[in-house]
Order: C-alpha cells, then structure tokens, then sequence
C-alpha cells in the first residue's frame, strides 16, 4: 500500500484517542506496518493540548473514556473548527450509539475487537476526505484574498453582476458611468481568475460560505 | 436411609383445608350444645387463625361471615341458658371473630407485600449486579483482547513485508503476551472476588434453603402459573455454608427454570425439587419441563458469557457454578425426561462434631 502524496504536501498523519495504552501502541505499530504516521493521545484533552492541526489525516477515537466520552467529543469538534474526520472505535457499541456518530459524519463505527483491514479503509477514506476538504478550504481562502484585494468599486460591481443586474442598471445603482462599470467589470473577472459569468457566481458564493463572521461581501448572506 | 416425605403443595393444602372444616363443624356443635352462657364460639378466631395461609383474602372473608351465621344459628337453636348472657356472649364471640379476621387480613396483606418486596429486590439486585458486573468483566477484557487482535494483525503484518520486519515483529508478539496475561488477571481477579464472598460459613440445611429460595420466588412462581412440587427428604444432613449465597444459586436456577417453561402449555409447566443424601453429599435435582438446549450445548450450560437467551448476560450459571465450588460442591446439568432440563447439585454434608 503506498501513497501518494503530493510534492509541497505534508504527509498524513493519523490521530489516535484511546485511554487504553496498549490498544494506542498496537494501533500504531499497525499503522507503521502499512507505513502511515500516526500519534496518540490519552484524552480528548491530550489532543487539544498537542494535536498538530495542519497536518491532514483523520482521528481514530474511542467512545467510552474517563472524562469526555467520544461521542461527545465529535459533537464539539464544529465549535473547535476541528475538521478531522472521525473513525470510531469501542468496546460495547449500540446501534443508537453508531446511528448518532454517523449522522454527525463519523467514517466508520468499527466494534472493538475490530478487522484490521476495515479499521485501515476506514482511515484511507478518511484521509482521502480530509484532503478533499483541505483543498477545498485552500481554495476559499485563495478566492477570499483576491475579494479581499478589489477595490471598494470593483467589489460593488461583483456584488452586483453577481445578481443578475446589468451593466446599465449597475451603473444607474452605483451612480457612474456604464463604461466604468465594464472596466470594473473586467477588472473583477481577471482579479477573482474568472473565465464566464457562472463561474464567477460559484467564486462569489464559495467566498460568501466562508466568511459568515460579518466581514461578509456586501448584501450576501451566509448561505 | 432417611425415609422420605412427600409434600405435594396441593395435597396438603386439601388436608389443611378439610382440618378447618372439621374444626369449624366441631366448634357449631359444642356451641350449640353447651349453654348459651359459654361463649365457645371465641374459638372460631382458630379456624379463622388457620384459614390465613390457606385461603385467599376473600376465602377467609367469606369463612369469617360463614363464622359469624354459625355463631347466630347456634344461639337460636341453644335451648338452655339464659337469653341475655346468650346475647352478650353472642355479641363478643362476633365481634372477637370480625377483630381476628381483620387483623389476619391486614396481616396477609403485609406479608404479601413483604415478600413481593423481597422478591422484587432479589430480582434487582440479580439483574443488577449481574448487569453490572458483566459490562464491566467485558470491557476490561476487551480492552486488551482489541489489543491482542491489533497487534496481531500488525506482527503478521510486519513478518509479511518485503523483507520481512523481524524486530518489530518480535515487539508486536511482546505486547501480545503481555496484553494477554493482563487479560488473565482480570479473569483471576473475578474469580478471587467471587471465592471471597463465600466467607460466612453457616450450618444450615438444604431443605430450607429450598423451601426460602421457593418462598422467595413465589411471585415469579405464580406469575409464569408453575406448579412446584417439593420431594424433601427430611433428617438430612446439615451442609455448611453462606445461606444467601445458596439461596441466590437456587433462586437463579428456579427463575431460569421459570423463563425456559414460559412459552410451555400452562398445564406441563412443573417444577420439582428434590432433595436426598448419600454418602456424605447432600444433594438436589431440580427439574424443569422446558425449552431445555440442545445436548451439544450441555457442556457450556455453565460457563461464562455462554447463554441461550436473548438479552441473557450468559453470567447467571456460571457464577451458580463459581458459588457451588466455592462451597466444594458440584453442579451439572442433564436432559430431563422427557423434556426440560435437570441441575443437579451436590454439597458436601458438614462433618458432625
């Protein structure tokens, strides 16, 4: 099983939660037998402490833990902004347990002892997931930057085009001529790497999702 | 050899139930006879004393009705005597037989919620503590069990490499005996834990941890319309131990005994106990006619987490078998015939000092 990574991109590694000591080594050695990364933390609070957030990978957790049990843990993740996925591991599993820790977007839910085999596909899908997810938000925050560098004006021209509105009507509502309008215009398509019409609709609305904090574009919602 | 008495509940209760009769019949003659200053009809508070544990709450109602008429016959047909002693007497004899019967009804009343008490606690505590405990065995074992697994496969998985990882192969197959002897001790710690609970060592016999266990269970008895019938030899040998450990290996077998015949036709549902000595081993069968398992299953009837019940913890048996040897006895189960299932347990008869 090799992987491949991209040059520039740091190499997976795999978080493991357990409070059983050896159930974390023997994790790791299967891990390092397939030649994944991995490290292990004794608590939730352990990987808050020490966890490596940039690097990719996903989190191999346990349900039941002195302190915060796992599932509950998956439940905070959103507030912390932790975007791993998750892959869950447990001794006494019930369906309504697995039922919760899937509809909150857990991989897997692997019954402990589990296959090791499962336990490895669960963690490559979840890497493979983290990625799609990581490049994602690379690319927003890419498309944020170039927003964040229009000129007031040229912001007030996306803001519009992106409605529908025509250069006339842009023009008539921003108060300027219509061929400033269209040099704004293709000021916008260049800055914001947009080729059509649609496409930049998609970049707006990709640069609207991310920022739900105030700093919004202009007249855009959240969603 | 001991001789033997058959006690067949129901035989008896006929036998008790024609002494009130006979008792009743000789209390409205000697009423009727004596003078009407002899208030003999103070004696129907007997036949009332002794229709408790024989009749229901409205049996022993109607009985003290039935009372009262005799007394009221009894004093018209009186010939001798004077008339207004007659009708004091008359007066107390009625009013002693409705303050016993009150009093025996509210007595019946508080025994039967005692007992229902009781027995409901028993079965807490049984599903309780069994419960409990094994989540708690389960986990701690799987735990280094998840290990083993892991580790395995990761020591197979290194020896598979191309070259093969020897060295981490080596470690991998450490931590798998380590994991395991710590799976070990948790087993070893359980079974000390049981062995130090059979610390009291009490003279008993085995009848009346019958007969308890029985009365215990009675509700559950009555509930799944069981018909017990009891075969104890009387004079046996004393046996030593602690009586509530007994009773709770009795107690789980009569309850198992009770869950297997619960989907039987009513009439066939039966249970007997038995009780006989030989050879300085005093010891019982309990037969039920239920479900039974199939005669592959027999061996593991008694070990651990091993269950043919759904939602069954597989503990109840095998901690039956942990008490039992703790007391050097012995249990095992046999096919009954025709159907059901025999326990038949031996318990070493205390040596007479």
């Amino acid at each position: 099983m090799t992987e491949e990574i991209d040059p520039g991109e740091l190499p997976p590694v795999v978080r493991i939660v357990d409070d059983d000591a050896s159930v974390r080594a023997a994790i790791e050695d299967l891990l390092a037998s397939v030649g994944l990364e991995s490290r292990s933390f004794a608590s939730t609070r352990a990987f808050l402490d020490g966890d490596a957030p940039e690097a990719p990978g996903c989190l191999v957790l346990d349900v039941r833990m002195p302190g915060q049990s796992g599932l509950d843990f998956q439940r905070q993740m959103a507030s912390l902004r932790i975007g791993l996925p998750v892959i869950f591991i447990t001794g006494h599993g019930d369906v309504p347990m697995s039922v919760r820790a899937m509809k909150e977007g857990a991989i897997e839910f692997l019954m402990k002892p589990f296959d090791d085999q499962a336990l490895l596909d669960a963690i490559q899908s979840g890497i493979g997931r983290d990625r799609v997810r990581r490049a994602f938000e690379a690319e927003i925050t890419t498309l944020r930057a170039r927003y964040d560098e229009l000129t007031p004006g040229e912001r007030a021209v996306m803001d519009s085009v992106v409605k529908g509105l025509l250069n006339k009507q842009i023009a008539g509502l921003l108060d300027v001529s219509e061929i400033t309008v269209k040099v704004r215009r293709r000021q916008v398509m260049l800055k914001m790497g947009a080729t059509s019409l649609p496409q930049l609709v998609r970049i707006y609305d990709m640069v609207a999702s991310s920022a739900t904090d105030g700093q919004n574009p202009s007249g855009a919602e959240g969603r | 050899m001991a001789q033997k008495v058959i006690v067949v509940a129901t035989g008896s209760r006929i036998g008790r139930t024609s002494i009130v009769a006979v008792l009743t019949a000789a209390v409205f003659a000697l009423d009727t006879v004596t003078d009407l200053e002899i208030a003999t009809a103070v004696f129907y508070i007997v036949v009332i004393l002794i229709a408790i544990g024989l009749f229901s709450r409205r049996g022993v109602v109607r009985l003290a009705i039935a009372c009262i008429a005799l007394t009221l016959c009894s004093a018209a047909l009186t010939k001798s005597g004077s008339y207004e002693a007659g009708l004091i007497n008359s007066g107390i004899s009625i009013a002693a037989i409705a303050i016993t019967t009150w009093l025996a009804l509210r007595m019946i009343a508080a025994e039967a919620a005692a007992y229902e008490a009781r027995a409901q606690l028993i079965r807490i505590a049984r599903v309780n503590s069994l419960g409990e405990l094994a989540a708690s065995i389960a986990h701690e074992v799987n735990q280094p069990l998840s290990a083993i697994t892991t580790s395995g496969d990761a020591c197979l998985r290194w020896l598979a490499a191309d070259p093969p990882n020897l060295e981490r192969a080596r470690l991998a197959a450490g931590r798998i005996v380590d994991d395991a002897s710590r799976a070990g001790k948790v087993v070893a710690r359980v079974r000390e834990h049981m062995r130090g609970e059979a610390a009291e060592r009490r003279e008993m016999s085995l009848n009346d941890v019958v007969a308890e266990s029985v009365a215990l269970a009675q509700s559950e008895i009555d509930r799944g319309g069981v018909t017990v019938r009891l075969d104890l030899t009387e004079l046996l040998p004393p046996i030593q131990g602690d009586p509530i450990q007994l009773q709770q290996v009795l107690g789980n077998l009569i309850l198992n005994a009770i869950e297997a015949m619960a989907d039987q036709p009513a009439p066939s549902r039966s249970l007997d106990l038995r009780t006989w000595a030989d050879n300085g081993i005093v010891r019982l069968c309990l037969g039920d006619a239920g479900i039974g398992v199939s005669e592959d299953n027999l061996p593991f009837l008694f070990d651990a987490f091993w269950t043919t019940k759904k939602g069954g913890t597989g503990m109840g048996l095998a901690i039956c078998r942990t008490i039992v040897e703790a007391h050097g006895g012995t249990i095992r189960a046999k096919l009954g015939s025709p159907v059901g299932l025999e326990i038949h347990l031996g318990l070493p008869a205390a040596a007479r000092s």
